[in-house]
């Protein structure tokens, strides 16, 4: 093996939203040759980064995408925006801050909807906390001081495979031995393979969530159940449990998918929020979504500050308005009403339910991306992007909230931009369109 | 470059140059003020008009984590006024108390404000709010990045290291691209991780064997041994506790001794004064039944002691959303109001967090009425309003849109009378409002919003003024002090200062009659304090090893990047090698 020409280090790594800020690449002759201390999709991340490229600009032609420049890419996709009468603009959870805001840009101008794919994960948390608010968690204080941790609905192993090594199983200033003195518990439907790394394992029946989570908070209130077991839990375990989340020092709640996306929905994440509120009368307790996507956080942050609203936010009547159900990617998209979609790092023709494939498949979608996947095959318009963290600069969200700089590592290929270099040249032209 | 302009008589009021309502024209060439311009220059004519200085506001929370955590948590607050609709020249958004970025940018300068302050950075999130600041438009800013829990900081007060402790406040105020010291609630925030609080100055704080007072102590110390422009920005223990003016007083004595760099006289500024001035009734206890006044036992102390500053946090009424870095009390008021309640901890630096907390303030709740008595009775107790800031601490205590209520208040006894009917009785029973017969002028006016900020904060040599090379940051309005009574017309005085007719930021016209026209950036301002090399190495590998120790991410990505700031700032160096290493 030969040794790598340049080594970058403290990069972050732009997979999952533990943003793992350590990695080291190693770089030879332009080309990324090894990858030091990240998890096996990390590796794959950087060391495939040009497999699976969109090559070149293209534009359906008779069922055939077709090469097409730059230029030509563009002038499409601002005639299908322009000629658009409801536009969806969706994604933007895998890239990085400044292409998030040339969407809102192009969104306002044009007067359509721009939503972000935490419609489909944590859409619900925020409803929860829009619902009662959030004692939220910082990855750093986990480590630091959490005694009691708790996985709910997630598998961090596979989902975010560096989570537990970085944060949680893991010594920190006041937490001497991270085995001994801090207890790890996992809650889900089935025994993952996170579950034989933890300290206790609670299996609760599927769609019991929002039972299990309210019959912890009345005991935690002193009340007494009148049955016997709640999801398949015995209560004297859940009364064993609320004595030692109320014993804890410092406790922290991360949940997954299997508590957003399950029967309840935010009902589930607002009686979460209200469980750990009230502990919060006994002890300390924080809670934290385990964010998928390396810059949803970003994306909730970003849409927040210049609109006022996490995601589903419509532009229709010359300024922002919110509204989940109404203004997500997925109802617009089921209903059949938006007519034209600028779809940016995200792939909605594999994850979207079956509904929303039909309008897919009718309307013009302007795809953004750097790799080809099940939406570059739907699109009328295809323009590869530089991959933000490797390929160009950028800010991601952690999280925790923590801002994360990205790292340019190598160029991009010849002629292929950053999402907001593509995005801005789009808003341009269209400005010239509108004015017409 | 932008046109020269000529201001032509106006009624301009400029105290720091001692002018009070004179018919002068003023000389705009440049981004700066001058003493004439050629005959190219544009005229308008601003006759029977008021001409000030722009609005300088010194706390005021427009951007960051907080903020945004309130604004998703509460999309209903969005909704209580129009929203703003996008035009060629402006970008849209929400309104109501918290605003989107760019409204908020665009709503201040129709006010004729040009310069406004963030006084709560959590330093390790200063990339997302330079991104931020980025979309905040018509304004000049500064942050303020908190200290007053961070473990870094409490390492060197342990140590009794005020060199160390003056080299970390450099390293931070470089790297996060800071302007001055915030102390929030010390070691109180901290202990929230233990679910606990601290109340009193002398209380220990957990694992550290330190007390509030010696963390207040040892910032001023080493903010004054670096020279900063502004003192250290204090939100003391206690806060929003009955009878806390005790705990107040307790902790600006704690620094009454500490010598002024270059001897100057004010050492610590105060903020929102009217949560920490709260005082009981006779014999009463520290509960909320037993609350009254503490404003004018305050503005007595303050008379009486010359070493501080502060700001009001004037309680205006309806919906607002607190948010602050007073995590432990955020949870007793979601207790009290029982409505959402948010917290962010941020890792070493603020380890019990920021709470986030919407809160309705009634004019028939006994407590209210009180509270909204307090900053008033201070104000218009005090002898040198040079010391004393009109704010609302935005959107705490209501948002910024509701100053010209506030000085309507303070300008107006007739408009006093009018609120004081509206009130729970107690603000007449438990204040001594009612009597008071003093009406701020202009000129006063004037000063608590332009001329005083910008003396305490550090930048009254270019802001706060209309002086021959003072930055062009200008704003007009419609009415006429001299011709008109003011304090008989209070409904003027809130119309008048709700819309500009002009204002002027940087030699530009940004805004007429309330609507925006221009939109630039205005400047970041920033400090870059020059060490002495042995003390800058020293520190750099300490806070390297505390960082690398205590954070989950790496020491290098610490800093915001320049990529984010350059085109932004205007970074002001500061020579402090006389720091000894």
């Amino acid at each position: 093996m030969t040794e790598a020409e340049k080594v970058f280090t403290d990069v972050p790594c732009t997979f999952c939203g533990c943003l793992c800020d350590d990695i080291e690449v190693e770089v030879n002759d332009g080309k990324i040759v090894g990858i030091k201390n990240g998890c096996a999709i990390c590796k794959s991340r950087f060391l495939k980064h040009h497999e699976n490229r969109l090559e070149h600009p293209s534009i359906m032609k008779d069922g055939e995408q077709s090469s097409v420049s730059l230029d030509e890419a563009v002038s499409k996709a601002v005639e299908i925006i322009a000629s658009a009468r409801r536009l969806l603009i969706y994604g933007l959870s895998s890239t990085e801050n400044d292409a998030h805001r040339e969407a809102y840009k192009i969104a306002e101008l044009a007067g359509g909807v721009v939503d972000n794919t935490s419609s489909v994960c944590h859409g619900p948390t925020i409803l929860g906390v829009q619902e009662s608010g959030e004692a939220a968690g910082a990855l750093a204080e986990v480590r630091n001081r959490a005694d009691l941790v708790i996985y709910w609905g997630s598998n961090p192993l596979a989902a975010h495979p560096r989570h537990i090594s970085r944060y949680t199983r893991v010594a920190g200033e006041y937490i001497k031995d991270p085995k001994k003195d801090r207890k790890i518990w996992l809650v889900d439907i089935r025994k993952s393979e996170t579950a034989r790394t933890v300290d206790k394992f609670i299996k609760l029946q599927p769609g019991t969530d929002l039972e299990v989570i309210s019959s912890l908070r009345a005991l935690l209130r002193g009340h007494r159940l009148a049955v016997d077991e709640v999801g398949g839990i015995p209560v004297s375990e859940l009364q064993e449990a609320v004595d030692a989340m109320k014993n804890a020092k410092y406790g922290i709640l991360f949940f997954g998918l299997g508590l957003t996306q399950s029967k309840g929905r935010f009902r589930n994440i607002d009686a979460a929020v209200r469980l750990i509120q009230d502990l919060n009368s006994y002890t300390k307790w924080n809670m934290m979504p385990m964010r998928g996507h390396y810059n949803v956080s970003g994306a909730n942050k970003t849409s927040t500050w210049q609109t006022g609203y996490p995601y589903a936010v419509d532009f229709a009547r010359g300024y922002p308005r919110y509204q989940p159900g109404e203004y997500t990617a997925v109802d617009l998209l089921a209903r059949g009403e938006v007519d034209a979609m600028l779809n940016i790092a995200a792939d909605p023709a594999a994850h979207f339910p079956k509904a929303c494939l039909k309008t897919l498949s009718q309307i013009p979608i302007i795809n953004i991306d750097p790799k080809e996947n099940m939406t570059s095959r739907l699109a009328t318009v295809n323009i590869p992007v530089a991959v933000a963290g490797i390929e160009c600069d950028g800010a991601a969200v952690r999280m925790d909230g923590l801002p994360l700089y990205l790292h340019k590592i190598i160029d991009p290929p010849e002629g292929v931009l950053p999402d907001r270099d593509v995005l801005g040249m789009i808003y341009k032209k269209l400005e010239k369109e509108v004015k017409k | 470059m932008s046109k020269d302009i000529i201001l032509k008589n106006g009624i301009v009021y400029d105290p720091k140059n001692g002018i009070d309502g004179e018919v002068k024209d003023i000389c705009i060439s440049d981004g700066k003020i001058v003493e004439k311009v050629g005959e190219k220059a544009k005229v308008i004519d601003v006759k029977g008009k008021t001409v000030l200085p722009g609005g300088v506001d010194m706390h005021s929370h427009i951007v960051g984590s907080k903020l945004n955590f309130g604004r998703a948590m509460c999309p209903e607050a969005h909704r209580l006024e129009k929203p703003m609709m996008r035009t060629k020249k402006t970008r849209s958004g929400v309104t109501g108390i918290m605003f989107s970025s760019y409204t908020l940018g665009y709503r201040y300068s129709s006010m004729g404000y040009t310069t406004v302050i963030e006084p709560a950075l959590p330093p390790m999130k200063a990339l997302g709010t330079w991104e931020e600041l980025e979309d905040i438009p018509n304004l000049n800013k500064a942050l303020l990045p908190m200290f007053g829990n961070n473990m870094v900081t409490y390492h060197y007060v342990k140590e009794g290291d005020l060199s160390g402790l003056a080299g970390f406040i450099s390293w931070i105020l470089k790297a996060t691209g800071g302007w001055g010291v915030k102390v929030v609630n010390p070691g109180g925030t901290y202990a929230w991780a233990y679910g606990k609080n601290i109340r009193e100055p002398d209380t220990e704080i957990p694992q550290w064997g330190i007390t509030p007072r010696e963390v207040i102590r040892s910032l001023v110390m080493a903010t004054e041994s670096l020279g900063l422009p502004h003192v250290v920005h204090l939100h003391p223990n206690n806060l929003g506790r009955v009878g806390n003016i005790h705990t107040t007083i307790e902790e600006l004595d704690a620094v009454k001794d500490i010598k002024g760099f270059k001897g100057r006289k004010q050492t610590i500024h105060l903020t929102h004064m009217s949560f920490e001035t709260l005082d009981m009734v006779e014999e009463g206890k520290p509960e909320w039944k037993d609350v009254s006044s503490g404003g004018l036992a305050f503005a007595k102390y303050m008379n009486k002691n010359k070493h501080f500053t502060a700001d009001l946090g004037q309680i205006t009424f309806g919906p607002a959303m607190t948010m602050t870095g007073d995590g432990p009390f955020q949870f007793t008021l979601h207790q009290m109001t029982k409505t959402k309640w948010g917290n962010i901890p941020v890792d070493v630096e603020l380890p019990g967090g920021a709470g986030i907390v919407p809160y309705n303030f009634e004019m028939k709740s006994p407590a209210n009425s009180i509270q909204w008595t307090i900053p008033l009775e201070f104000a218009l107790s005090v002898d040198d309003i040079w010391r004393v800031v009109m704010t609302t601490d935005h959107p705490n205590a209501g948002p910024f849109t509701k100053y010209p209520l506030v000085l309507s208040w303070l300008m107006s006894k007739k408009q006093r009378a009018i609120w004081l009917d509206k009130m729970h009785k107690f603000a007449r029973e438990r204040s001594t409002l009612e009597g008071i017969e003093r009406e701020w002028t202009m000129y006063e006016a004037t000063i608590s919003t332009r001329a005083a900020p910008a003396k305490i904060l550090g930048i009254d040599s270019r802001k706060g003024h209309l002086g021959i090379g003072a930055d062009a940051d200008v704003s007009v309005y419609s009415f006429n002090p001299l011709k008109t009574n003011l304090a008989e017309n209070p409904d003027l005085i809130v119309q008048g200062f709700s819309e500009s007719a002009l204002t002027i930021l940087s030699g530009e016209v940004v805004a007429k009659k309330g609507v925006v026209q221009k939109t630039p950036h205005g400047k970041v301002m920033t400090l870059d304090p020059q060490l002495n090399d042995d003390l800058a190495a020293r520190v750099a590998s300490e806070v390297e090893g505390m960082i690398t120790r205590w954070y989950a991410h790496s020491f290098k990505n610490y800093p915001a990047p320049e990529r984010y700031r350059a085109h932004l700032e205007e970074r002001i160096p500061l020579d402090a090698r006389s720091v000894t290493a």
